[in-house]
C-alpha cells in the first residue's frame, strides 16, 4: 500500500529511472521486434522458401472451411475451458477465502503445487487415466454408466479435461484474491435486511467478484489459446487448434510461411482478448494488483 | 462444500500422484496400479544420454535465465514503482506484456528473428527467449514486494546524505531480497518446464528436458517419462524448499 505523501524534493527512488531504458530496450529488441518481424514476414528464412505471397495463406485461413473450422475451434475450446474453470473453480475460491481458516495456507499450497510439475507429467497422468483400461473407464464401467470402454484419448473430452486440470488453479487464485477484498459487512447487511443466502450471493457477492472472474477469464483464455502440448498428447487428433497446427506445420510440413500466417492469426486472437480486457475490466494500474 | 473441495483436490493432484506411483513400477510397461517396487526407471533415466544431457542443459538454462532475468528485471521494477517516472502504468504494462503472448508464437517469431540476426539455434538464443518470457514474473514479484515496503527507509537514508547507490545497496536491496529470490525461483520454474519456446530451439546441444521428453513420449510410452517427471519435480520442490527455509512462503507473495 503506497501512502500518499509529498515526495521529498528530488528523491526519485533508490534506482535511477534510466535502468528502465535498458530493460525496455531488451524487450523491444527481443520481444517487440520478433513479433513485428513475424507480422511483416521480412526475414530470410521464410523468404528462402517463399513461393507464394502471404496473402495466399491468409486467404486459405479465412476462406477454406477446414481452416475456418480450426480457427473457430481454437477460440471455442479456449472459451469452453475457461467457462468450465469458472464453474469448477468458483466454489473452491469461495471455500479458500471464507471457510478454510487455518487451512488456507495448505489450500493455496495444494493449488500451486501442480504448477511445479511439468505439463508433460500431468498430461502423461491423464493419458494413463483415460486409457482403454484406465481408471476412468474402469469407474464408468463399474458404475454402469458405460457398456464398453470409451476411447477418451481419441476425443476432445480428454483434452478439455487436461486443459481444465492445468488451468483451474489460475482461475481459483484470481477469483480468490478479489473475493478476499469484499467487505463482509456488505453481505451481513443484506442478510440483516432479510435477503436469503442465495439472494445475498447473487445480488451482493457475485457481482462484486466479477472483477476476479474477469481477470481469471483472461489468464485462462490466453493460456488455453496458446497450448498445444495438451492437445498433442490427449486430443487424439480429433480436435485441431491453431497452436497444434503450427506445431505440425513446423515439424511435419515445414511450411514456415503457413505457420507464420497461423501464428499471426493466433496472435490476433490474443490481442483481441487483451483489448476486451482493457475495455471491460477496470485496471488498477501500478498501485494495485497487476 | 468440504466434500466438493476434497474431490476437487483429488482431481487436481490425482494424475500427478499416479505418475509418481508409476515411476516405481517393476514392469516393462506403464502400469497403474504399479506392480512391484523398483528404481529401474530412475536408473534408466540416468543411463539415457539424451535425458541426462538435456537435463543439464535445462538446469544451466534455468539458472542463467534467473540471473539475467533478475539483472534486467529488478532495476526496472524498482525504477517503475518509485522512480517518479512518467507513464509508469504504461511502462509497467509493457514490461509485463510478454505474459500475454501465446508462447508458441513467441518461439516461432524468435527463432526466425534470431536466425536472421545470426544467432540461430544456440544456447544464447534459448537464454534470450527464456529471459523474455520470465522477465514479467521477476518484475511483477519484485515490484509487488517493493510496493509493500515503506518508502520512509530510503527517504531517511537520502535525507541523511546517502547517495543513490548507497541507498540501493544498503537499504533497498536487503529489504527486497525475498522478492528477488521469489522472482528467481519463478524464472527458473518457468524456464525448466517450458516447452513451446524450447521446442523451436532444439538441437543436439540445446535440447531441454521437456523437449526430449516430448519426442520420447511421441514414440515410446514407458515409465521412464514418469521417472524423468519425478526427477524434475524433485528439483523444483528442492528449489521451493530452499527459498521457503530462507525467507518463508509469505514473504514471497506480493503485497496487495
Amino acid at each position: 500500500m503506497a501512502k500518499n505523501r509529498v515526495k521529498s524534493g528530488g528523491f526519485t527512488g533508490a534506482v535511477s529511472p534510466w535502468w528502465i531504458a535498458l530493460t525496455g530496450l531488451f524487450l523491444v529488441v527481443f520481444f517487440v521486434l520478433p513479433i513485428v518481424n513475424n507480422l511483416l514476414n521480412t526475414n530470410d528464412l521464410a523468404t528462402l522458401a517463399k513461393q507464394r505471397p502471404m496473402s495466399f495463406y491468409y486467404h486459405k485461413l479465412f476462406f477454406d472451411p477446414y481452416y475456418i473450422r480450426i480457427v473457430f475451434d481454437t477460440v471455442a475450446l479456449s472459451v469452453g475451458v475457461t467457462v468450465i474453470c469458472i464453474i469448477i473453480g468458483y466454489p473452491v475460491a469461495m471455500f479458500l477465502v471464507r471457510h478454510s481458516g487455518r487451512w488456507s495456507g495448505l489450500v493455496i499450497f495444494l493449488l500451486i503445487a501442480p504448477l511445479l510439475t511439468s505439463i508433460i507429467m500431468r498430461t502423461f497422468g491423464w493419458r494413463v487415466l483415460f486409457a482403454r483400461r484406465g481408471l476412468v473407464n474402469d469407474f464408468l464401467l463399474w458404475a454402469d454408466i458405460l457398456d464398453k470402454p470409451f476411447m477418451f484419448l481419441n476425443s476432445a473430452s480428454s483434452a478439455v479435461v487436461g486443459l481444465v486440470h492445468v488451468l483451474v488453479p489460475f482461475m481459483v487464485l484470481s477469483i480468490a484474491s478479489v473475493l478476499r477484498s469484499i467487505d463482509l459487512q456488505l453481505e451481513e447487511s443484506a442478510r440483516i435486511l432479510g435477503a436469503s443466502r442465495i439472494k445475498t450471493f447473487l445480488r451482493v457477492t457475485f457481482p462484486l467478484s466479477l472483477d476476479g472472474i474477469g481477470t481469471g477469464f483472461i489468464i485462462v483464455f490466453l493460456l488455453a489459446n496458446g497450448s498445444f502440448v495438451t492437445l498433442l498428447l490427449l486430443g487424439g487428433g480429433d480436435l485441431k487448434t491453431l497452436p497444434l497446427l503450427i506445431y505440425q506445420q513446423f515439424t511435419i510440413s515445414r511450411d514456415f510461411q503457413f505457420a507464420a500466417a497461423m501464428s499471426n492469426v493466433l496472435l490476433a486472437i490474443a490481442v483481441g482478448c487483451l483489448y476486451l480486457q482493457l475495455r471491460l475490466i477496470r485496471r488498477k494500474g501500478v498501485k494495485g494488483a497487476a | 462444500m468440504l466434500l466438493y473441495v476434497v474431490l476437487f483436490f483429488i482431481f487436481l493432484l490425482g494424475p500427478i500422484l499416479i505418475v509418481v506411483a508409476i515411476s516405481f513400477t517393476e514392469t516393462e510397461y506403464v502400469a497403474f496400479p504399479p506392480k512391484g517396487f523398483s528404481l529401474r526407471w530412475y536408473e534408466r533415466f540416468f543411463e539415457y544420454d539424451a535425458f541426462v544431457d538435456s537435463f543439464i542443459v535445462s538446469v544451466e538454462l534455468a539458472f542463467a535465465t534467473a540471473v539475467l532475468g533478475v539483472g534486467l528485471g529488478v532495476p526496472a521494477a524498482l525504477a517503475v514503482t518509485r522512480g517518479n517516472v512518467p507513464f509508469a502504468n504504461s511502462i509497467m504494462t509493457f514490461l509485463l506484456s510478454p505474459l500475454s503472448m501465446p508462447l508458441i508464437v513467441m518461439g516461432f517469431a524468435l527463432l526466425f528473428y534470431l536466425s536472421a540476426l545470426g544467432l540461430g539455434v544456440s544456447f544464447l538464443s534459448l537464454l534470450i527467449a527464456h529471459t523474455v518470457i520470465s522477465l514479467p514474473y521477476v518484475v511483477r514479484t519484485v515490484a509487488g514486494v517493493y510496493r509493500g515496503i515503506s518508502p520512509d527507509f530510503e527517504e531517511s537514508a537520502a535525507v541523511l546524505g546517502a547517495n543513490r547507490f548507497q541507498i540501493f545497496w544498503n537499504v533497498t536491496l536487503p529489504m527486497i531480497k525475498p522478492g528477488i529470490f521469489a522472482g528467481m525461483l519463478f524464472a527458473m520454474l518457468i524456464s525448466i518446464d517450458n516447452l513451446p519456446i524450447s521446442f523451436f530451439f532444439g538441437s543436439a546441444d540445446t535440447n531441454t528436458l521437456p523437449v526430449v521428453m516430448l519426442s520420447y513420449l511421441e514414440h515410446q510410452f514407458d515409465p521412464s517419462i514418469a521417472a524423468a517427471s519425478c526427477i524434475q519435480l524433485i528439483v523444483a520442490v528442492i528449489g521451493l524448499f530452499i527459498v521457503e527455509r530462507i525467507y518463508g512462503l509469505d514473504a514471497m507473495t506480493p503485497a496487495s
